[in-house]
């Protein structure tokens, strides 16, 4: 027995270390960890919010998709009730440099204060890898993590995929059924939809 | 009478209110316009009306399911009461891919035809007007939504439509053109992190699968982006396909429906989850299209003819000369001996063959398991390159006399000897195999491209044709009695002949190494070369033993450690394994100095050199294929070369195989090829490459270069 376990024990290390690289993130598994600095400069992780829920979008103002949510407040409105329920929410931007969606820190700073956004944190993912990690698609691109870390919920603000601002009148949002699941101690129904919008503008 | 009536009336209608009349919009990055295939419509019948997309270069628009992002066109009618119209007839779709996402829409103008039906009490003579308010979402990189209010108004006719000259001909075809449901079975099952489609039916057998793809209708179902596994099989063929997230909930979905593309047609499908028929499966990738000269239209004995010539010029190529003059010497020192020249011959001929066949089996064998290998494949392992160098280093100094192999100098003629000779000519034919690989011949690419994607016995057939044409000179020419007489006599010539044949076989070693440090870097040098010193400090001690042993002594302690220096320096090559090169020491960095400036080889750059409207040349090398390396020398760094890439602004781009790259293999599988080089030239007005020859001269790049430019 003895001797089979390094060979055990290396196997489960091999299998450790290669999970994040391998798996495709998926709803009921761990999501991948990640660091960002936000619009102040700072450095932000996943981890630092261990034990809350978690809400990642991924945002480029250019995007006529993401116009309307925050044209019409509809994604601020989200935003600020999720905070209020004790929810973290990380807006990401993973355009690159000089594409469509890209901002400076200082560019993110003004966008977050002009929309008047409620996220906690704007994160900034110039090089994509955070945006690949998840394997996020499109602007927006919504992702709910639970208070262990695992992924909950991945795919569209709602089920309206049209950048028609009458849209959201009448559209049913997985993101606010979703956090509703949540609170009320439930698992979350709609746990997978289809993300649509622009394509996430990455690094070549 | 009153018929008569009616059409007066419709032919002053048609005079009057211009049949079918509508107003094209420029929408910003398209220009919209309703089109009818009819200028009239009977009452009850049904015409189709189609939203004609003339799209800006670059940009695009989407189909039903726009992929991993965007969004499909949308129409929203306005009729007159009593009028329907049906669902837009997608045409089938094409890939568009952006960064690491697939989209599926359209290029250039588009056709989206809808059937429109007019009620039955529809008043003939009265001409009404169809308003369709159609939005859509143009994209480049950036994506904008655009929306234009169209409209057309159609006559109302008694009788057979007049089909409208200028889109009758455009619509008819996108409507024929359309996928159409097809008499196929198709079954889905879900293998672990993979999703295997198999599509069965009448029109699919034998039918040209290479370029085969599914496109869902559900936005869910599979994950756009990543690539389609084709296999055939004796019925139809199965589709490996990455499940989407509507996998990650319960069992998944239960039916697919969507789009089977095989480039020229398109079917409808819906599949069911179910277990796959035997019959989608088990014959391997698709043969490529064949394009150009390709190997796909090739059959088992013109690919087999293609191998045997292919053999016979390889004779001629740089990798194996040094080897095949040492087989020449060999051959001269028997000449007057024909049957041991006989038997030499015949077991040249059983090396070569033997070891084609242990390659053609290795190959398939590796091929097999999934791994994306062609001919030469095994110069693409550094431990492999640092193994081969050795090899001729020792050949080398064996021909410069340091050691011997066996005694075959001193008994020649005995009995001993002609057998020890058979063993020595054996070794010498798979020795040239070896160093064959990295010289291709004209009409051996296709016929080995071809090979690859044929049963094991095809492929096995081609590979012996090759070595016989391969072994075919020196094996026949022991039996043509006139032709030994004529060799010169043996003597001391030979002696110094096969010193100097050591030279090139320096240089070949040398030239491995070279090829080393492009797969492995810098730091193998430092390895190679101490390999090498033990290796040639173990071949002085072998023969000094060997000479001790001459003299009648028992120099044993002298032979082992000259063996056991020369285990250690060919274990010290091959292991542990090289490291990546650092990205300035690879090849692609290297050519710089060529005249013509490149960029390494992308589909996407491909994909982006071809939209902006320029010639593109691709060149697919490896630092250790000798032709490849030849042509680059002669032919691609000539100045005419230099200046015809200028005056047609064509892109240079550049597809290095010295190490293993799968998105390369796929592109070489994709025209028919199983090795470098490979040279595509594609036209500025974009579609297929055209192959060139292996042996590239300036006047033949120049002048594809300039036909690349107006086509």
């Amino acid at each position: 027995m003895s001797i089979h376990r390094p060979f055990a024990l290396a196997a489960a290390l091999t299998l450790i270390a290669a999970a994040p690289v391998l798996a495709a993130p998926a709803v009921g598994q761990l999501a991948p960890a990640f660091t960002a600095k936000d619009g102040e400069g700072k450095t932000r992780s996943l981890a630092e919010f261990k034990g809350k829920t978690v809400v990642l979008e991924w945002t480029n103002a250019g995007c006529p998709y993401v116009q309307k949510h925050y044209g019409a407040g509809n994604m601020q409105g989200l935003q600020k009730d999720a905070v209020k329920d004790g929810v973290v929410w990380l807006t990401l931007i993973s355009s690159a440099p000089g594409k469509q969606g890209y901002v400076s820190p200082a560019q993110a700073k003004t966008w977050k204060a002009t929309t008047g956004a409620g996220s906690t944190a704007l994160l900034l993912d110039p090089g994509g890898q955070i945006g690949r990690a998840y394997e996020a698609k499109t602007t927006p691109h919504m992702y709910i993590v639970d208070k262990t870390g695992k992924l909950i919920y991945m795919g569209g603000v709602d089920d309206k995929p049209t950048a028609d601002h009458a849209s959201l009148k009448g559209a049913k949002n997985h993101v606010a059924a979703a956090l509703g699941d949540v609170k009320a101690g439930r698992p979350v129904a709609t746990a997978v939809s289809r993300p649509y919008g622009c394509t996430i503008k990455y690094a070549e | 009478m009153t018929r008569f009536f009616a059409r007066l009336l419709a032919a002053f209608a048609v005079l009057g209110a211009a049949p079918a009349m509508a107003q094209p919009v420029d929408t910003g990055h398209l220009v919209a316009e309703l089109v009818a295939r009819d200028q009239s419509i009977a009452p009850g019948a049904t015409t189709y009306v189609a939203l004609r997309q003339k799209i800006d270069k670059g940009w695009h628009t989407y189909w039903r399911n726009s992929g991993d992002s965007g969004e499909a066109t949308r129409i929203a009618w306005t009729l007159p009461a009593g009028w329907t119209a049906g669902d837009i007839v997608w045409p089938a779709p094409t890939r568009q891919p952006t960064g690491p996402l697939m989209n599926y829409g359209y290029q250039g103008e588009v056709l989206l035809p809808v059937p429109v039906t007019a009620p039955a009490d529809a008043k003939p003579g009265q001409s009404v007007t169809l308003k369709a308010a159609a939005t859509f979402l143009v994209c480049e990189e950036i994506c904008v939504p655009e929306d234009a209010v169209l409209t057309l108004s159609l006559p109302v006719v008694e009788g057979l439509a007049e089909p409208n000259p200028a889109w009758s001909g455009p619509i008819a075809k996108a409507l024929s053109d359309a996928p159409t449901p097809a008499a196929f079975t198709s079954v889905f099952a879900k293998q672990g992190t993979t999703l295997a489609l198999a599509i069965t039916g009448q029109a699919l057998k034998g039918a040209d699968v290479s370029q085969a793809y599914f496109f869902p209708f559900d936005s869910t179902v599979i994950d756009h982006a990543k690539p389609q596994v084709i296999e055939r099989g004796p019925d139809g063929l199965t589709l490996t396909l990455t499940p989407g997230y509507a996998f990650q909930e319960g069992d998944g979905p239960k039916a697919m429906a969507g789009v089977l593309s095989l480039g020229d047609k398109a079917y409808e499908i819906g599949a069911t989850a179910g277990a796959p028929p035997p019959g989608a499966s088990g014959l391997g990738a698709p043969p490529s299209k064949a394009v150009g000269g390709g190997g796909g239209a090739l059959g088992l004995p013109l690919a087999a003819a293609f191998a045997f010539l292919g053999g016979l010029i390889l004779n001629l190529m740089p990798c194996v000369f040094p080897i095949l003059a040492m087989k020449a010497a060999s051959l001269a020192g028997h000449a007057h001996e024909r049957r041991v020249a006989q038997g030499q011959g015949l077991a040249f001929l059983a090396g070569v063959l033997a070891t084609f066949l242990a390659l053609a089996v290795a190959l398939i064998a590796v091929r097999a398991g999934g791994a994306a290998v062609g001919w030469g494949f095994q110069l693409q392992s550094p431990p492999v390159v640092a193994g081969l160098a050795l090899l001729m280093l020792a050949v080398a100094l064996n021909l410069s006399g340091v050691f011997e192999v066996g005694s075959s100098l001193q008994g020649v003629g005995t009995g001993l000897a002609g057998k020890r000779g058979m063993a020595g000519a054996f070794f010498t034919g798979a020795l040239a195999v070896v160093v064959a690989a990295p010289c291709t011949a004209p009409f051996m690419a296709p016929a080995l491209g071809w090979a690859l994607t044929q049963s094991a016995p095809a492929a096995i057939t081609v590979f012996l044709a090759l070595g016989l044409g391969f072994a075919a000179p020196f094996a026949l020419a022991a039996f043509v009695p006139g032709l030994l007489t004529r060799l010169p006599k043996p003597g001391p010539w030979m002696e110094g002949f096969k010193k100097l044949m050591a030279f090139p076989m320096y240089g070949a070693a040398a030239w491995l190494v070279w090829v080393l440090t492009i797969q492995a870097g810098n730091t193998a040098l430092a390895r190679i070369f101490a390999a090498a010193v033990v290796l040639a400090l173990a071949a002085w001690l072998l023969g000094v033993a060997q000479h001790r042993r001459a003299q009648g002594g028992k120099p044993l302690a002298l032979a082992g450690i000259g063996g056991a220096l020369a285990v250690v320096a060919a274990l010290a090559a091959v292991w542990p394994s090289y490291g990546e090169p650092q990205a300035a020491s690879s090849a692609a960095a290297e050519g710089g100095t060529a005249n013509v400036p490149y960029e390494a080889y992308s589909p996407e750059k491909l994909a982006a050199a071809q939209a902006a409207g320029k010639p593109v040349f691709v060149n697919f090398t490896a630092a250790w294929c000798v032709t490849c390396q030849v042509n680059e020398k002669v032919a691609l760094t000539s100045q005419g070369v230099a200046d015809a890439f200028k005056q047609t602004g064509a892109v240079y781009l550049k597809a290095d195989w010295t190490l293993k790259d799968a998105v390369i293999e796929a592109e070489l599988a994709k025209h028919g090829r199983a090795g470098v080089p490979l040279y595509l030239v594609y036209g500025a007005k974009g579609g297929e490459g055209v192959i060139l020859p292996q042996i590239l001269t300036e006047g033949l790049i120049v002048r594809a270069l300039k036909d690349a430019q107006g086509r």
